[in-house]
């Protein structure tokens, strides 16, 4: 038992220099990326340094994606902060041959028939900025200030269910993450459990 | 009239089952089941919601993972009608691509809950509703809901229905987590990792052992995993994804298997009360509780030493003094005792608290590595033997004894408080056993929690004089006062000059003969003008006679402080010889390094000249023919690190060991091998059992 008291700070040290998650912490920069968007046009993280950035990952087919979109909920916050001029960058990273994984050509349809109202839709067929973000569900969202660092990540609300009915209760941490930080105030609520589908990797990813 | 209206609405929507359809194929069949065929009024009886999935397609456990929702349900009952939590079947991990860990069910499950109904019940049929709400995935996930009844009627009693079934998804929910003979649990946390240790015979058992999380609230985890397991034991490692910085413990489920996912399952729930256990500030194995108790046991023991014994020994003749007198007065007395060594204690913790905010090296009995301290404390212990002797009396000056002698109970409760601090001044280097591990422990804690700990040592000392104070009856047993008293007191005086030889001993180490020559001269000073106060500055005195004594006495103490202390003794040197004893060697990191870098076994010696442990464990442990035999016989090195002084390399040593001061030690038995660390109080098995079986190893 004694011996064992020894260990306390000496793993406390251990553990503290040799942390390193997979994932990059709030706090943190975040990681910069190159993917092609509905146009194939080159949408990279770094071109957008200086203004505030939303990521989100998508999946048409998913219920939780559906949720938002289906209630106009998402559509609106898009509006409202790319009026405000915040640039929204949504994601597709489901690998081909998976639910959700669209073509250029797919995904304007898709974007078309909902009215979506982000920057610009990204194809990562390839998972890669999924894997630089850690991203596992769609929807997760993750929020970015004009320093290029990560101001929230999570859910987009607070109300886990696929059910558009439990929208109007729910507390929406991206819109709380982004006036606050719009506002020059701290992110109260900077990290949550997201909730959603997962996002289809390939197999030998 | 109520639960008519809610069964009637439960009957324009509900039925017993429900099929979930996706592009014409069944994906989960959803039925409300109970465990009996009539309700009997007062009777808790089950339902459950049965959820058949198509091949492929799995639905989610209480905590889903990386992806998915748990399925709920939510009950619309009659008023009186209580229904339980959710029993949760052990469920299977599944591995999906891109690193996504999710918890459900396949197949088919079964959630359990119970259902107490009220014990009268006005009609005979009752109608129970549930919205099931759930997400069903297989490559893309589905949500599903339904509103189910139960359609059931009353009867005084019943008879089981689907009993093969509630009987096997009963089996499936895991167990409680067993009692403490049988197994244990511990959290700790290093940086962002929760350790969680279980310990159960079961364990070895398994071929596959995991760790099922239940993150509370906004808690982002990780993918737990087995950090270390060994016979009957197990560790995991829980990452801990978001902020949450003072998260200690989580529930969840310890599952068991012999296959990954297996069939044969079983699991232990470490549910919210253990883990309230372990969420106490504590993030040691021993709780919080445990180390408070063995401080308080230190603090009792604190009372036998030798160094304090003597100032212990004048506080009971004071209780013998008053005993049988004044009983209020003996209670007030004693609590002023009590509140001095509290005082102290407070005191002391606070001070170690500044220090460590301000980032010193804090180490138990540290002022003992000052000389001026021990001085002044030789010093006090010199005044109070003359007091004893009667060589003058110690009073407070005339005219803070004027304000407060309004009766003698009262200056003896100033004298108590101040004896308090004075014997609890003196118990610091005495590192009783216990009280080291107490005070390691707390040294690695946040300021409360060592706050707490120096008052758990000052309970712990000061419970004795509690108990007498508040049932002086047990005074009874103690001797009647008498003029034996003088002859005792002045036995005392002796045992504060034993002290005082031990004083001067460690004063000698610290700054050698000379040193310890040039104190004694201060102490004869210190001696003659406690004589002219006792002789001349008494009221009997004229004046003039107390004015010119007191210039004297006071010229005599501040020209040799000046003298002795300021010039001789601060220039004096400790003798370097005296550190080699015997076969020791002089103990320094680079010498420790060399020698385990050779492959041989080393031995360390923590000790310090005023440590009377250490010299204790030296002469009646070590120095021992047969422990020295054993030690030549196994090949151990032998180092004596000699923190006399408080040399800091010792220090950090010390603190690398979670030990705030000395008796420590160390054996390095070999290159590779773990250091084993000894108890602060040797015996001679100890020793040889250690150096029998590491000597094997290393070989």
């Amino acid at each position: 038992m004694k011996t064992k008291l020894i260990f306390i700070p000496l793993t406390t040290l251990a553990a503290c220099a040799l942390y390193a998650s997979d994932l990059p912490p709030v706090g943190s920069a975040a990681p910069d990326f190159s993917v092609p968007d509905t146009n194939g046009k080159t949408e990279s993280l770094s071109e957008y340094k200086g203004k505030y950035v939303v990521l989100e990952w998508f999946n048409p087919e998913c219920p939780f994606v559906k949720k938002h979109y289906g209630s106009d909920n998402m559509q609106k916050l898009q509006a409202e902060y790319t009026d405000k001029g915040v640039i929204w960058l949504t994601i597709d990273s489901n690998a081909p041959g998976t639910e959700g994984n669209l073509s250029a050509d797919q995904a304007k349809r898709v974007m078309n028939s909902w009215k979506t109202r982000q920057t610009a839709l990204l194809l990562d067929p390839q998972s890669k900025v999924a894997k630089l973000y850690g991203a596992k569900n769609t929807p997760n969202m993750v929020v970015i200030n004009p320093d290029g660092k990560i101001v929230y990540e999570g859910a987009i609300d607070s109300k886990a269910t696929p059910n558009p009915a439990d929208i109007p209760s729910s507390t929406n941490y991206v819109k709380n993450a982004l006036d606050e930080s719009l506002a020059g105030k701290p992110v109260s609520n900077a990290q949550t459990k997201p909730y959603g589908c997962s996002v289809k990797y390939n197999k030998s990813s | 009239m109520r639960p008519l209206s809610v069964a009637a609405s439960a009957i324009l929507l509900a039925h017993s089952a429900f099929g979930q359809t996706y592009q014409g194929k069944e994906l989960v069949k959803a039925t409300l089941l109970a465990d009996t065929y009539a309700i009997v009024p007062g009777k808790p009886c089950n339902a459950g919601l049965l959820l058949r999935m198509a091949p492929g397609w799995h639905t989610y456990w209480k905590f889903s993972g990386d992806a998915g929702l748990p399925t709920e349900i939510k009950w619309n009952l009659p008023p009186g009608w209580k229904v339980g939590e959710i029993q949760w079947p052990i469920p299977l991990k599944t591995n999906d691509p891109g690193d996504i860990q999710t918890y459900g069910y396949q197949d088919e499950v079964m959630l359990i809950q119970e259902i107490t109904p009220p014990a009268k019940i006005d009609s005979s049929l009752v109608k129970l509703s549930a919205q099931a709400d759930w997400l069903v995935c297989e490559r893309i996930c589905i949500p599903g809901s339904a509103n189910l009844e139960l359609e059931l009627s009353t009867a005084t009693s019943s008879e089981p229905k689907n009993t093969d079934l509630f009987a096997r998804y009963r089996r499936l929910v895991p167990q409680d987590f067993p009692a403490a003979q049988t197994a244990s649990s511990t959290w700790s946390r290093t940086g962002n990792d929760l350790h969680l240790k279980v310990t159960g015979e079961q364990i070895a058992n398994y071929q596959t052992l995991d760790f099922f999380p239940l993150p509370q609230g906004n808690t982002v985890v990780g993918h737990p995993s087995v950090e270390s397991r060994q016979g009957n034991e197990v560790t995991f490692k829980i990452p801990i994804e978001s902020l949450d910085k003072n998260l200690s413990s989580m529930p969840g489920l310890i599952v068991f298997s012999k296959f990954p996912n297996g069939n044969e399952r079983t699991a232990w729930r470490l549910g919210a009360s253990q883990v309230a256990a372990a969420t106490q500030p504590s993030r040691t194995s021993r709780g919080l509780l445990g180390f408070l108790f063995f401080g308080f046991i230190g603090g009792f023991i604190l009372n036998l030493m030798p160094c304090v014994l003597p100032v212990i020994s004048l506080k009971i003749f004071g209780f013998i003094k008053h005993a049988g007198k004044d009983r209020r007065g003996v209670f007030r007395n004693g609590v002023a005792f009590i509140a001095g060594i509290f005082v102290w204690f407070v005191g002391l913790a606070l001070l170690l608290i500044g220090l460590k905010a301000a980032g010193h090296q804090i180490t138990w009995a540290a002022q003992f590595t000052n000389p001026y301290f021990v001085l002044a404390l030789s010093v006090i212990v010199l005044v109070f033997a003359l007091d004893l002797f009667g060589v003058f009396e110690i009073a407070l000056p005339q005219a803070l004894m004027h304000k407060m002698l309004h009766s003698a109970t009262r200056e003896g409760e100033v004298g108590s408080f101040f004896q308090g601090v004075f014997a609890t001044a003196l118990a610091t280097p005495c590192t009783a056993p216990f009280l080291g591990t107490a005070i390691g422990f707390s040294f690695t804690q946040s300021p409360l929690i060592i706050l707490l700990m120096f008052v758990a040592v000052a309970a712990g000392m000061s419970a004795p004089y509690f108990l007498l104070s508040a049932q002086p009856a047990w005074m009874r047993f103690l001797p009647q006062p008498g003029p034996w008293m003088v002859n005792v007191k002045q036995f005392m005086g002796f045992l504060l000059l034993a002290t005082l030889v031990f004083l001067i001993y460690v004063l000698g180490a610290q700054r050698g003969l000379e040193g310890a020559i040039w104190a004694s001269c201060f102490l004869l000073i210190v001696s003659v003008a406690c004589w002219m106060k006792g002789a001349f500055i008494v009221p009997a005195s004229s004046a003039a006679k107390r004015m010119t004594s007191t210039v004297i006495m006071l010229a005599l103490l501040l020209g040799s402080g000046v003298y002795l202390i300021g010039d001789k003794f601060r220039a004096a040197i400790p003798d370097l010889v005296q550190i080699q004893q015997g076969d020791w060697q002089p103990f320094t990191p680079e010498r420790l390094q060399s020698e385990r870098d050779q492959g041989h076994a080393v031995f360390v010696d923590f000790t310090a000249a005023w440590c009377l442990t250490c010299k204790f464990n030296e002469k009646a442990v070590l120095e021992n023919s047969e422990v020295r035999e054993a030690f030549q016989r196994h090949g151990v090195v032998k180092l004596k690190a000699d923190w006399t002084n408080g040399d800091p390399t010792i220090t950090k040593l010390l603190q690398q060991f979670g030990r705030p001061g000395v008796p420590l030690y160390v054996l390095y038995p070999g290159k590779s091998q773990e250091p084993v660390v000894f108890p602060e109080l040797l015996t001679k098995n100890i020793i040889l059992d250690k150096l029998e079986t590491i000597t094997v190893a290393s070989r």
